[in-house]
């Protein structure tokens, strides 16, 4: 893309395509500011993409950092009204265990209230009929208000909605270096991943959203953030065992959490400290699908039977106080770094820690410190207008006639999947309303439109979108579909096909883990037909 | 290691690895679109319908419950057994009047058979033939059996329950309703080849209809009453009597054994190996040498055999085939196995008689390029099917059996 | 139940071996838990594409000699491959399953991809080409039916123009077959080959490819003729005026259920009986020998044989079970061969060789299978069950299947 002086100049650059850097895109645009937003992969790629995607009463932090709470039930409660439709209500359960200190759940109850989350002790046998999955043996239960969110369709709501107000968003674009005058940052070269041109982009203000990786983005502007990686591993189980967010009721520790979140549901996380080396190559340990198993059996036992999908990993952002080299006294809660003030840097700011709950509180501060620098008197209004998606526009499929029962079913897993925002999935014809992905239920009429309007550049991209791929089968019967798809739309069947070996490799990485029983012939049959069928084996990476 | 021993979930829907193979044999889907075919309908729809009821698709009532989707399916899920629940689960619609008089076969079997003679010229009508299609919807190319003026059961208490003490084998015969209401004979043949063998033959102390036609349309409470009813029989029989239950209708046995404990939560363990079929137990009584079997010289025919979905389901038909196969003027045609479309009183509602009629084309021609003196098959729905269908004669083996056997040559041998 | 003869497994190598050995009047029962992989056949059968190293292979025959001896080719003995090769041959044509191809010069076969690999027999309906550098045809009409996605023109199309045709792509509307669209899942393969052994709609067809056929040297259309009979397939070739080119698609694949379905009745014909549906839960094994096993559709029913031959597939089919500790075979028990370090059990790459492939069960050059070492004298194995290669990356698995159901017959038989 060839940029001249004046289309490349904006009042705000954002560095990072996460949950974080949408929202703080939008909370600009929103303000009436020229943003651009410049990502490296895909949205949601990071640490965004790769959590629970719990939607936190905030009961989890209410004993250890009451403030990290009252951010928490307040940021949920928000996020149930501008994002319903990446919301799921479900409730969620702290259950005591034989094993755990009962005298705990008093503590736990007092301090929830302190935060101002509704936490009601319950009966054990009402907890069971609450979530017949729950360990039997439990020997208490406090029901708040936890949920389900999915991160994907958070971040890419926040994304059509920042555009929608005139911002520029570019992915698989990554920042190659600052562009200075003296001591003051005003732009940044990025290089187009796509077609390998380095671009220059200007700015007042460049903001670091880049999550753990915003510690090597500071770093080529010569200043310490002071991050460390925290690791943080998870399972994914093929269906729902849990309807209801499970918890342990004591402190917050290993694996103790069970989150069901569209078809499937999560146990996580592990944590551990990882080198900067290692961030973009995260791999789960058997050590530690073997700790989260033993876990999460304790949780609901039904796991110990339940066929697990993936196994993946993700790095949280924890960041040290300024002070404090060795690390180790770790804010969980948001930090907004003013390099101007702090480091002597004009033009650049940070915005890390903090966690996907508060990804718009985190942006609403961001966006503050760029209207005071910019001079702009604008208010944040994240917090009440809803996002895309999640408006009250009455989606096409209510409307329409009912020629086949099966097309409110497919309809209605797409409605899910994009709220309002469904009514521009063509489903003009039977032809639309094939499926390419028959696990999750995902039709060529919203393949179409998430290629043409969410930013797809590959499958995996795709995936994230609308979650082809994200079943059973891994891709196995889909994903020659998808590519196919793909290489008709952007009419570029090579790098297609190029995509589908990648995107094979992508699902395979969180499945060889876990590979045993039925996931290893699920493994070896894809194996079989991409392999052996299809003669991809030498379509090597 | 406190890991998963298998990765195998006893969610047994979770052993698919959405390989397709079921879609292949689904004898619906080629003929009926809207019917979403049984890995949709089956595994993948179970993990939508987890996640939401409400992903119910009302569309699960085209399912035949032929179970040939699982006999298919190389990961052993029980893909009609998963279709059955979700409609036992989610299906909120009632069963319409037609249903209701289709499922109870027994009620109105009774009712049929006091007024045989009026009722079967009745249902032969065209009159009552338009109303029955047009106001109850049951297709009017539909001929229903004709029902017998004396059941079977009183036929039995009269003329065969006093001499069956004196045999040194005892079996309760589970007759059903067809045997009882439309075709006593079946039920004499029963009596005279088991007699031959040296089986006495008794009667359960009561017995219901085994349910099947209540499970497809949809009345589960009283299947299960009807289901836990019989159990209970056949428990008193197997248990305190020490007497083996057989049947000769493979659908009557296949849901008794399998679809009372699967669909029907209805526990059967003790008893459940004591449910037999006829032509297994006999094979049985053969292969172990305990009874020997001597035919008629001057017995000639040309027989094809097929292979009810039941009988496919349980891989009994080896059984009923090998016997017909050591009658010695039999030259026997086992036919390609696929469904006959009729389902029990699924191709009898009018919504499912193209539906149905496509399903057996296939086979109907098959029967034709045969040229069989007549067609052997184990269910009565077959029967019925094959006989609307085609111009052949179907009959039991069991009933070929009972022609062909020396009676007095076998008695002899086995008393 | 009495056989002579039991095959637990009713894929290309049981269905093989059974028939090699009803015709020499071997009894036999095969027992199969569903249907077989011969439903994702590729359209044609690999011999040995790859050595175990990596190195491509030309001339199948002469790099078998240097397989090690753990090998299952090994184990039959290079010297005997080439007779078995034709005996397979034979065996599947006579059966009416036509394949053409010869062991000695592989040639090459179209992947739904559109890229070719080297194989030995194919089916005799499908696109194949002699040797590399060769086109199908100048100018080729690549044909998709309109909402088939299992058949991905645009990547054909550019393999075949890669390979020097000019193409053009069309798709046809048949109301029939756009019926099939209703359910949005159902527009597979099987079910439009379903829909067009019906005569009027392979008519259609048929007029729809003559009126655009002009200008074009051939036409290349998905693999979906011909489910129940061979009928479509013959009026396709006799009453197109082109070239026809068929390719294989993504599965099901209809040649191979048309094969797995022509080798069943061809079994049952000589007096063979074929149990679907059915798993073999126990055997009963003394002194090295199996005396009997025991069905879960039979239950007290025993079956019992003089010869027991294991075809029960890898790890899809179930022939395999792997554990977090470790693979083992669910029948009998018999010994396997099996990395014991879960880490090297696979390669990150996906499409890269993949260890647990070659896991199996391990055998004595008789292919006779082992408890703790020692043969068990009546229990055979044949096929992908097998351990020592790796049918994907070696592309060997058909070969093993049909070779070492051959070479086991032969030894039943004496």
């Amino acid at each position: 893309m060839k940029l001249n002086r004046k289309e490349n100049e904006f009042d705000v650059i954002i560095v990072g395509g996460g949950a974080t850097g949408a929202g703080t895109a939008r909370d600009c645009a929103l303000r009436g500011l020229k943003v651009l937003l410049i990502e490296r992969h895909d949205f949601a790629a990071g640490a965004t993409g790769r959590n629970h995607g719990l939607l936190h009463s905030g009961a989890r932090y209410a004993v250890t950092d009451g403030e990290s709470a009252t951010e928490c039930i307040k940021e949920n409660m928000i996020l149930r009204r501008i994002a319903s439709h990446c919301v799921e209500e479900n409730d969620g359960l702290f259950i005591s265990l034989p094993e755990d200190d009962i005298n705990y759940q008093a503590t736990f109850v007092e301090a929830c209230r302190k935060a101002g989350i509704n936490a009601e002790i319950i009966d054990p046998a009402e907890a069971r009929i609450m979530e017949p999955s729950v360990n039997p043996s439990i020997i208490g239960a406090v029901k708040v208000p936890d949920g389900s969110v999915d991160p994907f369709r958070l971040t890419i709501a926040n994304i059509v909605d920042a555009k929608q107000h005139g911002a520029t968003v570019l992915t698989y674009h990554e920042l190659v270096e600052f562009i200075k005058e003296g001591n003051k940052v005003v732009g940044v070269k990025a290089i187009n991943h796509r077609d390998k041109s380095v671009v220059s982009f200007y700015a007042p203000l460049t903001i670091n959203a880049g999550g753990i990786w915003g510690h090597l983005i500071a770093e080529k502007v010569g200043v310490k953030v002071n991050m460390f990686p925290a690791k943080g591993s998870l399972l994914i189980f093929g269906h729902r065992v849990n309807n209801v967010v499970l918890n342990r009721c004591r402190k917050p520790a290993n694996a103790d959490i069970l989150v069901p979140g569209d078809t499937i549901c999560l146990i996580g996380t592990t944590s551990s400290r990882v080198g900067f080396d290692e961030i973009d190559d995260i791999k789960v340990t058997a050590d530690e699908v073997d700790l989260l198993l033993r876990e999460g059996e304790k949780l609901a036992p039904a796991l110990a039977y339940t066929r697990i999908l993936r196994a993946y990993a993700g790095v949280r952002p924890l960041v040290a106080a300024d002070n404090d080299a060795s690390g180790r006294s770790i804010s969980r809660g948001i930090v907004l770094l003013d390099h101007a003030t702090r480091d002597g840097v004009e033009g650049f700011a940070t915005i890390t820690g903090g966690k996907l709950m508060t990804y718009r509180l985190m942006a609403e501060w961001a966006t503050d410190l760029a209207c005071r620098k910019l001079g702009v008197n604008a208010c944040c209004v994240t917090a009440e207008q809803p996002l895309p998606g999640s408006r009250p526009a009455e989606p096409e499929s209510n409307t329409k006639s009912k020629t086949f029962d099966l097309q409110l079913d497919k309809n209605r897993s797409s409605v899910h999947r994009h709220g309002d925002m469904a009514s521009k999935i063509s489903s003009a014809n039977e032809m639309d309303n094939s499926l390419v992905c028959e696990c999750e239920d995902v039709t060529v009429g919203e393949v179409d439109f998430a290629l043409k309007e969410l930013d797809v550049n590959n499958l995996v991209d795709l995936r994230r979108r609308t979650r082809v791929g994200m079943g059973t089968c891994q891709g196995e019967l889909c994903a020659c579909r998808a590519a196919g798809l793909l290489a008709e739309a952007h009419k570029c069947t090579a790098k297609a096909k190029n995509d589908l070996a990648k995107f094979l490799n992508e699902r395979w990485k969180g499945a060889y883990p876990v590979a045993w029983g039925e996931a290893l012939r699920e493994a070896e049959y894809t194996q079989w037909v991409y392999g052996a069928i299809c003669g991809m084996e030498n379509n090597k990476e | 290691m406190n890991m998963q021993e298998n990765n195998i979930s006893e969610n047994n829907f979770e052993q698919c690895i959405k390989c397709t193979v079921c879609t292949v044999y689904c004898p619906v889907v080629p003929v009926n679109p809207s019917y979403p075919g049984p890995k949709q309908a089956g595994p993948d729809g179970e993990r939508l319908r987890l996640k939401r009821g409400d992903f119910y698709d009302e569309a699960l009532k085209y399912c035949l419950n032929c179970k040939r989707c699982e006999v298919a399916c190389p990961s052993g899920v029980k893909i009609g057994d998963i279709i059955q629940l979700a409609r036992i689960k989610h299906s909120k619609k009632r069963p319409a009047l037609r249903d209701m008089m289709l499922a109870n076969t027994d009620i109105v079997g009774t009712m049929a058979s006091t007024f045989a003679p009026i009722v079967n010229t009745t249902l032969a009508l065209k009159p009552v033939k338009w109303a029955m299609d047009s106001v109850l919807k049951i297709d009017s190319h539909r001929t229903f059996p004709k029902y017998s003026s004396k059941t079977f059961e009183s036929w039995f208490r009269k003329n065969a329950q006093a001499s069956q003490d004196q045999f040194p084998r005892h079996i309760s015969f589970f007759h059903g309703c067809y045997i009882n209401y439309n075709y006593p004979q079946l039920g004499m043949d029963m009596v005279k080849v088991f007699n031959a063998l040296g089986c006495g033959v008794h009667l359960l102390d009561k017995e219901k209809c085994c349910g099947v036609a209540l499970v497809s349309n949809g009345l589960i409470s009283q299947a299960r009453k009807q289901a836990q009813f019989n159990i209970d029989n056949i428990r008193h029989s197997v248990i305190d009597n020490k007497r083996p239950v057989v049947g000769a209708s493979s659908t009557c046995i296949f849901t008794m054994r399998d679809e009372y404990p699967h669909l029907l939560g209805i526990d059967n363990a003790d008893v459940r190996s004591s449910i037999d079929l006829a032509t297994r137990f006999i094979f049985r009584l053969i292969d172990n040498g305990e009874v020997k079997i001597k035919f008629r010289d001057d017995y000639h025919s040309r027989i094809a055999y097929h292979t009810p979905c039941h009988m496919e389901k349980l891989g009994w038909s080896f059984y009923s085939i090998d016997l017909l196969r050591r009658i010695p003027g039999v030259d026997l045609v086992v036919l390609d196995s696929q469904c006959c479309g009729i389902a029990g009183t699924y191709g009898f509602k009018k919504e499912n008689y193209p539906t149905s009629q496509g399903i057996g084309a296939s086979l109907f021609k098959q029967i034709e390029d045969a040229k069989p003196d007549f067609v052997a098959t184990d269910c009565e729905t077959c029967k019925w099917q094959i006989e609307m269908s085609t111009p052949v004669e179907v009959k039991h083996p069991i009933s070929i059996l009972a022609e062909a056997i020396d009676y007095e040559a076998t008695k002899k041998i086995n008393s | 139940m009495k056989f002579d003869t039991i095959i637990i497994g009713g894929g290309l190598a049981g269905l093989t071996c059974g028939i090699a050995l009803q015709r020499q009047g071997v009894k036999c029962a095969i027992v199969s838990a569903g249907h077989s992989a011969l439903h994702f056949s590729s359209g044609s059968f690999d011999l040995l594409n790859t050595l175990p190293d990596g190195t491509p292979v030309e001339s199948p025959l002469k790099a078998m000699e240097s397989l090690h001896a753990t090998h299952p080719y090994a184990k039959i003995g290079s010297g005997r491959i080439k007779a078995l090769a034709d005996e397979a041959k034979s065996l599947l044509c006579s059966c009416g399953v036509a394949v053409k191809g010869d062991a000695e010069t592989p040639h090459l076969r179209f992947t739904p991809m559109g890229t070719t690999k080297p194989t030995w027999l194919s089916f005799e309906e499908i696109a194949t080409l002699d040797k590399p550098g060769v086109s199908l045809g100048e100018k080729l009409l690549i044909v998709n039916f309109a909402g088939f996605l299992d058949f991905n023109t645009a990547f054909i199309a550019k393999e075949l123009e890669a390979a020097g045709s000019k193409c053009s792509v069309t798709s046809v509307s048949i109301p029939e077959i756009n019926r099939l669209r209703i359910n949005p899942t159902e527009m597979r393969a099987t079910n439009i080959a379903k829909t067009l052994d019906n005569p009027q709609v392979l008519t259609s067809l048929i007029t729809i490819l003559n009126s655009r056929a002009a200008g074009h040297d051939a036409i290349v259309l998905p693999h979906v003729f011909g489910f129940a009979s061979d009928a479509a397939l013959h009026r396709l070739r006799s009453e197109v005026k082109a070239t026809i080119h068929l390719i294989p698609t993504m599965p099901p694949s209809v040649p191979g259920i048309r094969a797995q379905r022509t080798l069943r009745h061809a079994f049952e014909q000589l007096g063979g009986v074929y149990m679907l549906g059915d798993t073999v839960v126990r055997a009963e094994i003394e002194n090295h020998s199996v005396k009997r096993i025991f069905t879960e559709n039979h239950s007290d029913i025993a079956l019992t044989a003089s010869h027991y031959v294991l075809a029960s597939g890898h790890f899809f089919s179930k022939g395999l079970v792997a554990t977090p500790q470790g693979v083992y075979e669910p029948v009998f028990g018999c010994d396997v061969i099996f990395d014991k370090d879960r880490n090297n059990w696979y390669n990150e790459s996906m499409l890269n060789c993949q260890e647990y492939i070659s896991f199996g069960v391990e055998t004595n050059s008789a292919l006779l299978t082992l408890e703790g070492g020692t043969p068990i004298t009546n229990l055979y194995a044949i096929g992908s069950v097998l351990g020592g290669c790796n049918a994907v990356s070696e592309g060997c698995g058909a070969g093993v299947a049909l070779l070492t159901a051959l070479a086991v017959a032969h030894t039943i038989k004496g």
